[in-house]
C-alpha cells in the first residue's frame, strides 16, 4: 500500500551536505503496525515526514495506494495528507484556541463541511479514545495523555489510508504511554495501519513489524528475520 | 549576568532575526526625526529667506515705513525728510508684476529714484556695460527696465531685448538697459526681480502720485529709536515704522499659524514613531517571553531585564535618529522650494533658494527621537519585567501577562471620557473666560476622548468578535473560526492595532466632516452672495488671496456695460491691511449696484439699514472673525488706517464671510475710493441680459477686453468652484495629518500580525500538517486583518464624527456653519480601513503560507 523506492533526503547547509536517508527501499502493506526504531539522528523522522507527504524526498519515489508523493504540487500533497493520512507528534498538538471536539473535526472542517455536522462524529471518536467527557474541553485543560487521545481521534477522523505517530509518548511517564500503545493496538486489530518512530523498544514491540535505521540507512526489518507478531 | 553581554549575546541575535519589526520601529523613529528636522529647518528658512530678502532690499536703510498694500500719498515722503535725524529717504514701488517672456513667471518689481536711491541700496552691472559708473542712469526712460543675471540667463535675455510684462493697463513692452550683478537688491527673491524707474512703475501698476514704501537711513550718531519715535509722530496713524528686523518679526507672526500647523505635523509623525516603538517592543517582549523566563531563572534581576530592553531601544533609537537627521536635512532641501511657494501664494512672496542648518537641529532632532523612543518603549518594559521565571518551564501555549487588565483599561478608559466630557462642558457653558473658551482647550477634550475611546478598544474588540463568532463566523468555515479564535486569544496585543486604525479613521472623518461641513456652508454662503453670471477677473481665482495679480483700472466695468448682453457690471476691490496688528482683508464693492442682485448674509444687525447706511457713508459691515477677534458689535466704531489717515467708521452689522479666516472688512467702493486714491479693482460681476447665453457673453467680454491684458472671464459657477477648490489647499494639513495617521495604522497591522504570525509558527506547522492548504492559510490571517481594520474602522468613524463637531466648533469660523455628517465618506472610511487591513496583511500573510511544515513542527 505503501511504497518507497530508492528515496533519499539530502539537506545543505551551506557547502556541506547531510544525507539524513539514502536509498531506503521499503513497502508498508494495509493493516500492518510498523515501528521505525533507531539512535537519535538516524532519520527516522525524516523517513516519517516522507511517508506522510510533509516533506519531499530529493532522490526515489514514494506512493501510497498507487498514487506518487513526489515531484507533484504543494497543493495536492497537502490534500493528501488531509485526506489520506492522519498525524500524531510528540508535542503542542492541538490548537490551544480550540475546544477538543473541534481539534478533533480540524481536518473535515479545512474542508469545508461545517461543524454541526461534524460535531457527533468527533464526540463518537472522542469517547473511542476514552474522552467523552471531554469534549468541550480546551488544551490547556487537558493532560498530556489526554492530548495525545485527542490527536489520535483527530488523525483517525478522515478515515486514513495510514496513522503515523513521531514518538507519540515522548512526553509521558511509562503508565499513560502504556495506554497510547494499547490504544494504537486496538486501533491496528480493527485494520488500521499505522507507522510510528519510537526510541523504546519495549513500544516498538507494539508494532507487527520493526524497522531499524542507522545513519540514514535501512539496518535492519524484522518482517525478514520473520519475527512479526 | 552583566548588561554589555546580554546585549552582545542576545539582543543583536533578535535583531539578526526579527529584522522586520526593528527595520519599522527604526523606521517609524527615522521619520518622525525626519519630520522634526526638516519641518524646523524649512520654518528657519523660510524665514530666513525673507530676512535675507529684507536686508538685501533694504540696503544701509535702519528704519522703513510702510502702510496699505494699496501704496499710500507721496506726500509722505517729504514728512519723513523733514524729521530730524534722518539722512536719505527714498521712495519705493514695490509689486508683482508677471513676465510675458516664453513660459509666464512671476517676479517682483522695484520701482526707484534714480536720482536718490544709490545712497540706500547699491547695484552693479554686468560686464558689458561696467564702465558707465551709475547703473540707474539707464531707467531714464519710462519703458526702460533692469534685470537680474539670474534671470538673464535663465529666459535667455539679452541686453535691448524687449521684454513684456503685464501692467494694470495691459501688457506693456519695457526695453532690457542693464544686466544685474547678483548683489544686493538683485539677489532678492532668488533673482526674479526687475528695477524700473518709479514714475514708471507707478504709470503701469496704478499707482500714480503713490507709493510702497519709504527707505531711511540715519544721520551718524542718531538714536534709532528716537528717530524712529519722531517719524512716527510726523506721519498720520495706520504706518507702520520698522527695523529690517522688526519686519522678519511681523511676517514670522503673520506664518506663525501656518508654521504651528507644520509643527503639529511633525509632532504627530514622532507620536506615530513612538506608537511603533511601543508595539515593537510590546511584541518582541511577548515573543521573547520564554527567554525572559530562562534568562530570570537564571539569575536575571528585574532591573537587568528592564535595563536590557532599553538598551536596545536606546541603541535602535540613537541609528533611527541620526539616520532621521539625514533624512531630514535632505529632505528639507527638497520640500523648501514647494513649501516657499505655498508661503508666496498665502502670505508674501519670498522665493526660498537654500535651507539654513543650524547645529541645534540635528541635537533637538536626536533628543526628541531618543526620548520618545525610551517613553514609548517603557510600559511594555514595565510589563516585561514583571514575568515570573516560571514562564520559561510552564508551556501554556499563551497568556497575557496581567499588567493591563480589562478593568483597569475600562476604569482609565472611563476616566478619560468623563474628563473629556468635562472639558467640553467647561468650554460650553464657562462663559468668555478666554482661556476656557479656546479652541486648544476645546482640543484638549477631544483628544482626552479619542485617548479613553483607545484604552477600550480591547473590550470593543471583544464585543466586536463575540458578534462575528455569533453571526458569521461558521458561515465562512475554518477560515471565519479560526480568525475569529486567534484575534481572541490576544486581545490586548491586538487592540493595539485596532486602536492604530481606529485613530487613523477617526482622524480622518473628524477632518473630512469639519471640512465637508464648511465646504457645503461656504457653497451655501457663495450661493447668496455671489449671484453675478460671470466674473471678471485679473487673476486666476483658486490663487486668491496674495496672489500676483495685476489689477485692472477701476473704470471698465463701463466697457464691459458696452459689451452686447452684458446687463450690468460692477466692480469688486479686495486688499490685505493691518488692523490693530493682524493682518485682515478689505473688501470694496459698489453697494448700490452690487446691492440690487446680491444680499449679505446678515447674523448681526438689520439688513434693511444697510442700504441706507453703506453706500459712500463712513460705515463697514465685518465678518464674524473679525467681530470676535475684535470684539466689536453693530452700533460700534472701529478707527481704520488709511493711507489719507485714520477713519473712524460705525459698523452697521456683522456678516458672514468666509473669504479670509482672519477677519474682512467690507464698505462701499466709493467710500474706499475717497480714502484710499484706489482706482483699481480685481474683479468685476457681470451680469447677463435675460435670454442671453452665458458663454457667447462671456467669449464677447474676452475677445473686447483681453486683447492686451491677461483676464479671466469665468462663468460663476466656474468662479465658485475655483473659490472652492483654494479653499480646499487650505485644507492641505488635514490631509496630511490624516494619510500620517493612516500609513501608520497600516504599519501597526503589519506588525502586529506578523508577530502573530510568528508566534504560531508551530500551531501553522500542525494545520498544514493536517491538510491546510496555503491559500487557507492566508485566508485566516487576511480575514484577521480585515476584521481588525473592520473593528477599528467602526470605532473610528464614531469617534471621527463626535470629535469633528468639537473640531468645527472650535474652529469657530461662522454661526453659519453647521456640521454635515459627511455619509459618503463614512462609507468610504470603512472600505479604506478595511483595505488597508487587508493590505497590510499581504505580507504577513504569505509569510504565514510560506511557513516550512516540517521546520515549523521541530519548534517548540
Ligand atoms: N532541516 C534540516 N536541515 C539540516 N539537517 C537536518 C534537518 N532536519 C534534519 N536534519 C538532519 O538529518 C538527520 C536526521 O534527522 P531526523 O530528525 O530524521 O532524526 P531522528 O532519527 O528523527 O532523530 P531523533 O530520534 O533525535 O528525533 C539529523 O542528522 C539531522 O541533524
Ligand atoms: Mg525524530
Amino acid at each position: 500500500m505503501i511504497e518507497i523506492k530508492n528515496a533519499g533526503k539530502t539537506y545543505r547547509q551551506g557547502t556541506s551536505e547531510i544525507h539524513a536517508l539514502r536509498n531506503v527501499s521499503l513497502g508498508i502493506d494495509r493493516g500492518e503496525f510498523l515501528s521505525i526504531m533507531g539512535p537519535s539522528g538516524s532519520g527516522k523522522s525524516t523517513l516519517l515526514n516522507l511517508i506522510g507527504g510533509l516533506d519531499q524526498p530529493t532522490s526515489g519515489e514514494i506512493f501510497i495506494d498507487g498514487r506518487a508523493l513526489h515531484g507533484i504540487s504543494d497543493d495536492e500533497l497537502t490534500l493528501i495528507r488531509r485526506r489520506r493520512i492522519g498525524f500524531i507528534f510528540q508535542f503542542f498538538n492541538l490548537l490551544p484556541i480550540l475546544t477538543a471536539a473541534e481539534n478533533v473535526a480540524l481536518p473535515l472542517l479545512l474542508d469545508g463541511t461545517p461543524f454541526s455536522r461534524l460535531k457527533s462524529k468527533a464526540v463518537t471518536l472522542l469517547e473511542q479514545v476514552g474522552l467523552g467527557a471531554r469534549t468541550e474541553h480546551r488544551p490547556e485543560q487537558l493532560s498530556g495523555g489526554e492530548m495525545q487521545r485527542v490527536a489520535i481521534a483527530r488523525a483517525l477522523i478522515t478515515d486514513p489510508a495510514v496513522l503515523l505517530a513521531d514518538e507519540p509518548t515522548g512526553n509521558l511517564d511509562s503508565h499513560t504511554s502504556e495506554d497510547i500503545f494499547i490504544l494504537l493496538a486496538n486501533l491496528n486489530k480493527k485494520g488500521q495501519t499505522i507507522v510510528m518512530v519510537t526510541h523504546d523498544p519495549k513500544a516498538a514491540a507494539y508494532g507487527t513489524r520493526i524497522i531499524t535505521l542507522k545513519d540514514g540507512v535501512l539496518s535492519g526489518d524484522s518482517s525478514h528475520a520473520m519475527e512479526g507478531r | 549576568m552583566n548588561l554589555t553581554n546580554l546585549l552582545r549575546q542576545v539582543s543583536l541575535r533578535h535583531i539578526k532575526y526579527q529584522k522586520a519589526q526593528t527595520l519599522l520601529a527604526l523606521a517609524g523613529i527615522s521619520l518622525g526625526v525626519a519630520a522634526i528636522v526638516s519641518i524646523a529647518i524649512v520654518n528657519k528658512s523660510v524665514l530666513r529667506s525673507f530676512e535675507e530678502s529684507f536686508q538685501n532690499a533694504t540696503g544701509r536703510a535702519a528704519l522703513q515705513v510702510t502702510g496699505a498694500q494699496s501704496g499710500f500719498p507721496e506726500e509722505i515722503l517729504d514728512k519723513v525728510r523733514s524729521v530730524a535725524g534722518v539722512e536719505y529717504a527714498v521712495p519705493v514701488v514695490e509689486t508683482d508684476g508677471l513676465l510675458a517672456a516664453g513660459k509666464e513667471r512671476s517676479i517682483m518689481i522695484l520701482g526707484v529714484d534714480v536720482l536718490t536711491d544709490g545712497q540706500i541700496r547699491s547695484y552693479s552691472l554686468a560686464q558689458e556695460n561696467a564702465d558707465i559708473p551709475d547703473p540707474l542712469l539707464f531707467l531714464a526712460r519710462p519703458d526702460s527696465i533692469l534685470i537680474t543675471r539670474a534671470m538673464a540667463e535663465r529666459e535667455g535675455i539679452v541686453i535691448d531685448q524687449k521684454i513684456r510684462v503685464e501692467t494694470v493697463l495691459g501688457t506693456r513692452t519695457f526695453r532690457v538697459r542693464g544686466i544685474l550683478n547678483p548683489e544686493g537688491p538683485a539677489k532678492v527673491m532668488g533673482g526674479n526681480l526687475a528695477v524700473m524707474d518709479i514714475y514708471a512703475a507707478q504709470m503701469a501698476f496704478g499707482k500714480e502720485g503713490r507709493i510702497d514704501r519709504v527707505d531711511i537711513s540715519l544721520m551718524k550718531g542718531e538714536e534709532l529709536e528716537a528717530v524712529r519715535g519722531r517719524i512716527r509722530a510726523a506721519i498720520p496713524q495706520g504706518y507702520t515704522v520698522e527695523t529690517p528686523a522688526g519686519r522678519t518679526r511681523q511676517i514670522e507672526g503673520m506664518l506663525s499659524k501656518f508654521q504651528t500647523g507644520l509643527n503639529l505635523i511633525s509632532i504627530f509623525a514622532i507620536v506615530v514613531g513612538m506608537y511603533l516603538i511601543y508595539n515593537a517592543v510590546s511584541i518582541s517582549i511577548v515573543q521573547r517571553r520564554k527567554e525572559i523566563g530562562i534568562l530570570r531563572a537564571l539569575g536575571v534581576t528585574r532591573g537587568e531585564i528592564m535595563r536590557l530592553f532599553l538598551a536596545e531601544t536606546l541603541v535602535i533609537s540613537i541609528v533611527a535618529s541620526l539616520l532621521g537627521v539625514a533624512i531630514g536635512i535632505l529632505f528639507a532641501g527638497s520640500i523648501v522650494g514647494v513649501l516657499g511657494k505655498i508661503v508666496s501664494i498665502w502670505y508674501a512672496r519670498t522665493a526660498v533658494t537654500g535651507i539654513s542648518v543650524s547645529w541645534l537641529h540635528p541635537v533637538t532632532g536626536i533628543a526628541c527621537g531618543i526620548a520618545a523612543s525610551l517613553a514609548a518603549a517603557i510600559f511594555p518594559v514595565l510589563a516585561g519585567s514583571r514575568i515570573s521565571p516560571i514562564s520559561a518551564i510552564r508551556s501554556a501555549p499563551w497568556s497575557e501577562e496581567g499588567f493591563f487588565t480589562g478593568k483597569r483599561l475600562n476604569r482609565a478608559a472611563l476616566f478619560f471620557i468623563l474628563l473629556a466630557a468635562s472639558v467640553y462642558a467647561l468650554y460650553r457653558f464657562a462663559g468668555f473666560s478666554p482661556l476656557l473658551r479656546s479652541s486648544g482647550f476645546l482640543f484638549s477634550s477631544q483628544i482626552f476622548f479619542l485617548l479613553g475611546l483607545s484604552l477600550v478598544t480591547p473590550a470593543f474588540l471583544r464585543g466586536f468578535l463575540t458578534l462575528f463568532h455569533r453571526l458569521l463566523a461558521y458561515r465562512l468555515g475554518s477560515t471565519g473560526m479560526l480568525a475569529g479564535l486567534n484575534l481572541g486569544k490576544n486581545i490586548n496585543r491586538n487592540a493595539v492595532a485596532v486602536a492604530a486604525i481606529f485613530f487613523g479613521i477617526s482622524v480622518f472623518v473628524n477632518s473630512a466632516g469639519f471640512v465637508y461641513s464648511i465646504k457645503s456652508s461656504v457653497t451655501i454662503w457663495l450661493d447668496a452672495v455671489v449671484r453675478a453670471d460671470i466674473i471678471v477677473s485679473d487673476g486666476h481665482p483658486s490663487s486668491s488671496t496674495n496672489a500676483q495679480t495685476i489689477p485692472m483700472p477701476v473704470d471698465i466695468w463701463r466697457d464691459i456695460e458696452k459689451v452686447p448682453g452684458v446687463r450690468s457690471a460692477d466692480p469688486w476691490r479686495k486688499l490685505y491691511m493691518d488692523y490693530k496688528g493682524k493682518r485682515v482683508l478689505l473688501s470694496s464693492v459698489d453697494m448700490v449696484r452690487r446691492g440690487e442682485y446680491s444680499h449679505f448674509m446678515v447674523v448681526q444687525g438689520r439688513e434693511q439699514e444697510l442700504r441706507r447706511l453703506l453706500p459712500n457713508k463712513d460705515n463697514v459691515v465685518v465678518s464674524e472673525p473679525f467681530a470676535e477677534q475684535f470684539g466689536v458689535k453693530p452700533g460700534d466704531f472701529i478707527t481704520i488706517p488709511t493711507p489719507s489717515g485714520p477713519v473712524r467708521c460705525g459698523v452697521v452689522a456683522v456678516v458672514v464671510d468666509y473669504l479670509y479666516d482672519s477677519g474682512t472688512i467690507c464698505m462701499d467702493i466709493n467710500t474706499f475710493q475717497r480714502h484710499w486714491g484706489d482706482r483699481l479693482a480685481d474683479h468685476f460681476s457681470v451680469r447677463v441680459k435675460p435670454g442671453e447665453d452665458i458663454s457667447r457673453v462671456k467669449d464677447a467680454i474676452q475677445r473686447q477686453l483681453g486683447t492686451d491684458r491677461k483676464l479671466y472671464v469665468l462663468p460663476v459657477r466656474e468662479f465658485k468652484e475655483e473659490i472652492r477648490k483654494a479653499m480646499d489647499q487650505t485644507f492641505v494639513f488635514n490631509y496630511a495629518l490624516s494619510i500620517i495617521t493612516m500609513t501608520i495604522a497600516g504599519f501597526g497591522i503589519i506588525i502586529t500580525l506578523l508577530a502573530s504570525v510568528l508566534e504560531r509558527t508551530r500551531e501553522i506547522g500542525i494545520l498544514r500538517s493536517i491538510g491546510m492548504l496555503r491559500w487557507q492559510v492566508s485566508a485566516v490571517v487576511l480575514l484577521e486583518s480585515l476584521l481588525m481594520g473592520t473593528a477599528g474602522g467602526i470605532l473610528g468613524c464614531v469617534a471621527g464624527i463626535l470629535t469633528g463637531r468639537l473640531t468645527l466648533e472650535g474652529a469657530r469660523y461662522s454661526s453659519a456653519v453647521e456640521y454635515f455628517i459627511p455619509a459618503g465618506t463614512i462609507v468610504w472610511a470603512l472600505f479604506m480601513a478595511a483595505g488597508l487591513a487587508a493590505v497590510a496583511g499581504i505580507y504577513p500573510a504569505h509569510r504565514a503560507a510560506k511557513t516550512n511544515v516540517v521546520e515549523a513542527l521541530t519548534y517548540e
